[in-house]
């Protein structure tokens, strides 16, 4: 699992690379945990290189959503292969959080 | 050998028989008229008792045991200086009682003398035959074959110096002296053996030295005597065996002085000798540590005391880093404060982790700044190819303080102590993964009781499950509870996470599935007597909401089968989608409805995100319900089983039992994933409703 981030003014984009597992997942958790992630307006995650999502991982993001949530920051997740879509749409993740196609709507949203 | 044997306990009465004759012998030669009958013996009888006797005690103190009892070289000069050392001074006794008696009785001189000329010939004798097999164990120790050879040859040259006088013929004169000088020469190499020098501490050699000066006196206490009794008028017994004796004593006193000189020359060296002993002892101490298995703290506080003994450092310290424990740096002789000074010039020296020696320190400005009275430092980083430990520093106030040697010898030090470490710390996590590994025990035997072992029965469906955990205790789960009215409640769930935890939340969602399926006394109509799937899910969201961590969320199904009326309403939290052959319209799909999984939301706001779904079943209609463990179950090229693969398989075998389609679905995907290791619990149940109709006791 690599994480890359690429930051602007307002927008953070972490892009995943590989399978968050519960290995991985702790790396995302420690990104995700920075206090300084809440001054973002928006925090997009690139999916395009994500193969495989574990409970582990969907947690980390589980666990964010509230504290998202209640400071304001919008999470969208773009790129996203069918395969993990799939995963969040069974779990029904779907309807809690902002999921798009492409990175144009990402940053439109 | 039986022989040597019978001769050796002979040899005593022999020798004392030998040496009364030679008493008798010297006696009548003295003073013929003692027995006018016999007269005076010839001079070949006296020089053979002689030889008789002489040869009986060495061949006595030959074969007598070892007397060297491992290196125990100083207890064997003892034990030859207590005996000869006594016998020296018998014979000056002897001599003084005799020139004593001499002066009150002198009519009685010359049979008295002659009387202790013999005795002292034969305490001589003895005295050399036994200083000589004490020098023989010296010279051999762990020697040579070689040079057990040259001293065999040794001891024959000798004995056949003892034949020399038996034969009426002179050998010419410089031919004596040759065969004598040579042996002598001989004697002199064989003197130089003196290996068990370097075996003394100081102490030993002093003693050793002592002891050895005694000898050489109680030698020249004998040849004095002879020398002064040979030019005496009064002495008229014959010559001993002079070359013999003259041989074996300056064999004797030759190897003490050679010995002695040696042993002193030694002294200075014995210092280095000791510091190399107490560095292996050290060692040991240290080694031994290990094998204890003794707490860290012991392990430096010896690795510190050992390292300061052994480079005999003035003043040192040791700083120790532990990961988020505290340690009290250990300090010898300093202050904290001054080693904290010095640490950090060190540190801004930038020569905190590596071995560093500065012999010199008067000469560096930084350490002169500091004013400490210290000449040399040696920095010695305790590490292993994982991690630093820690540092020692040792100090000596002279300059030029420490070499190379300490530096190695520190550095051998540091690695056992820090292999000493890092096995108690493998010990200790050994201890504890098997303490881990007994509780997980216990929570899969806890979990295997949870699994329910006994399947409903009944005329109106077949069920077949399958359950396999991908580590001891996994985080699936699933549960069947029969309701009033022929009714079926069927649970089927996934705890994100494995271990312990992941198990622990299971109980507590069975633990909810029975508590919440009770008969609610206050229902006004017999739907509401049991909560409709999505008010479970939703109760069971709020219950979970308080002990769930935050990261973790559950999965779950439950299906309300109602066989009387052929139905059944379901409900989907997060959890895969249902399986599910039409035997009217022959097909097969999945059930895709919406539902979040439990925990995700922990308000009321849940309820919105879970819905119920109705359906009638049909006679021959199959339902599947799984873990994502099965559809995520991966080939060698890491594709999924997927969902696809899934429902062909029941295409392919709806017709059969339920048994059967569980097996042929497992098969199946054991021939997909076959090689590659399960990565999550895998949970399998199949329902096939019958056509069958309830029995009338029903």
């Amino acid at each position: 699992m690599k994480i890359t981030q690429q930051s602007t003014e307002s927008t953070l984009t972490l892009s995943l690379d590989g399978e968050l597992d519960a290995s991985s997942s702790v790396l995302l958790d420690t990104e995700l945990s920075k206090p300084e992630i809440l001054n973002n307006q928006k925090v997009l995650i690139d999916c395009r290189q994500l193969n495989y999502i574990s409970s582990a991982g969907l947690g980390v993001f589980i666990s964010h959503l509230q504290t998202f949530q209640d400071a304001g920051v919008k999470l969208v997740f773009f790129n996203m292969q069918d395969k993990v879509h799939n995963v969040f749409e069974i779990l029904g993740l779907d309807s809690l959080m902002t999921i798009v196609p492409s990175e144009v709507e990402a940053v439109a949203v | 050998m039986s022989f040597f044997r019978k001769l050796h306990s002979f040899l005593v009465p022999f020798s004392l028989l030998s040496w009364l004759g030679l008493l008798a012998c010297t006696l009548l030669y003295a003073h013929p008229s003692l027995a006018p009958s016999i007269g005076t013996p010839p001079g070949w009888l006296l020089l053979v008792l002689q030889a008789v006797f002489t040869a009986c005690i060495f061949i006595q103190e030959r074969g007598t045991e070892e007397r060297l009892r491992g290196l125990d070289f100083v207890g064997l000069i003892r034990r030859l200086v207590l005996g000869p050392g006594l016998l020296a001074t018998v014979c000056v006794g002897l001599h003084l009682v005799q020139q004593l008696v001499q002066t009150k009785l002198p009519e009685t001189g010359s049979v008295l003398f002659t009387c202790i000329y013999t005795i002292n010939v034969g305490l001589f004798v003895v005295l050399l035959a036994r200083t000589n097999y004490a020098w023989r164990s010296l010279v051999l120790f762990r020697s040579s074959a070689r040079l057990r050879r040259l001293w065999l040859w040794f001891e024959v040259l000798l004995g056949i110096t003892l034949l020399f006088r038996l034969f009426t013929w002179t050998p010419p004169f410089g031919l004596s002296t040759a065969l004598l000088g040579a042996l002598a020469a001989f004697g002199a190499y064989i003197s130089g053996q003196q290996k068990w020098v370097a075996y003394l501490n100081r102490r030993q050699k002093i003693e050793v030295i002592l002891l050895q000066l005694a000898i050489i006196l109680a030698m020249a206490v004998f040849v004095a005597y002879f020398l002064q009794t040979k030019s005496d008028p009064q002495l008229i017994a014959p010559a001993t065996q002079h070359a013999f004796l003259l041989l074996n004593a300056f064999f004797a006193g030759f190897y003490a002085v050679i010995g002695l000189l040696v042993t002193f020359f030694n002294l200075p060296t014995a210092g280095v000798f000791e510091q190399k002993r107490e560095e292996i002892l050290s060692l040991q101490r240290l080694t031994q540590l290990i094998q204890r298995g003794q707490n860290t703290e012991e392990v430096y506080r010896m690795f510190f005391d050992s390292a300061i003994q052994t480079v005999e450092a003035d003043a040192a310290w040791l700083d120790v880093e532990e990961a988020g424990e505290s340690h009290p740096g250990q300090y010898y002789t300093l202050q904290p404060e001054q080693a904290k000074t010095m640490r950090n010039l060190l540190i801004d020296y930038n020569l905190n982790h590596i071995e560093y020696l500065n012999n010199d320190l008067f000469n560096s400005s930084g350490f002169r700044a500091l004013n400490l009275p210290f000449g040399s430092l040696i920095v010695m980083p305790l590490r292993s190819s994982k991690r630093q430990y820690g540092n020692l520093y040792m100090l000596k106030e002279i300059p030029q303080g420490f070499d190379r040697e300490s530096l190695s010898i520190l550095q051998t030090f540091a690695s056992q102590a820090v292999l000493s470490i890092e096995n108690l710390q493998l010990i200790q996590a050994s201890l504890h993964t098997q303490r881990v590994q007994d509780e997980l025990k216990i929570a899969s035997a806890v979990q295997d009781s949870l699994i329910p072992k006994n399947l409903p029965i009944d005329n109106w469906f077949e069920i077949s499950s399958h359950a396999l955990a991908a580590t001891e205790v996994g985080g699936d789960f699933y549960d069947f509870l029969h309701l009033p009215g022929r009714r079926l409640a069927v649970l089927i769930g996934d705890v994100s996470g494995k271990g312990v935890t992941a198990a622990f939340h299971v109980a507590q969602m069975k633990g909810i599935f029975h508590a919440l399926m009770q008969e609610n006394p206050l229902a006004r109509n017999e739907r509401e007597k049991f909560p409709v799937p999505s008010k479970f899910m939703a109760q069971a969201n709020t219950a979970l909401a308080r002990c769930l961590e935050k990261a973790a969320f559950i999965t779950a199904s439950l299906y309300i089968i109602d066989y009387e009326h052929g139905g059944f309403v379901f409900a989907r939290a997060g959890h895969c989608h249902t399986l599910y052959y039409h035997s009217i319209k022959e097909e097969v799909s999945y059930f895709r409805t919406a539902g979040l999984g439990l925990g995700i939301i922990r308000h009321d706001g849940y309820e919105k995100h879970i819905k119920n779904q109705f359906y009638d079943y049909n006679p021959g209609d199959v339902m599947v319900i799984y873990t994502d463990g099965i559809v995520e179950a991966r080939n060698g090229a890491q594709d999924e089983y997927g969902e696809e693969r899934l429902q062909q398989m029941l295409e392919r075998t709806y017709y059969l039992d339920a048994e059967q389609i569980k097996e042929q679905i497992l098969a199946d995907l054991n021939e997909f994933s076959k090689g590659q290791p399960i990565h999550d619990d895998q949970t399998l149940l199949v329902i096939k409703f019958k056509a069958s109709q309830p029995e009338g006791s029903l």
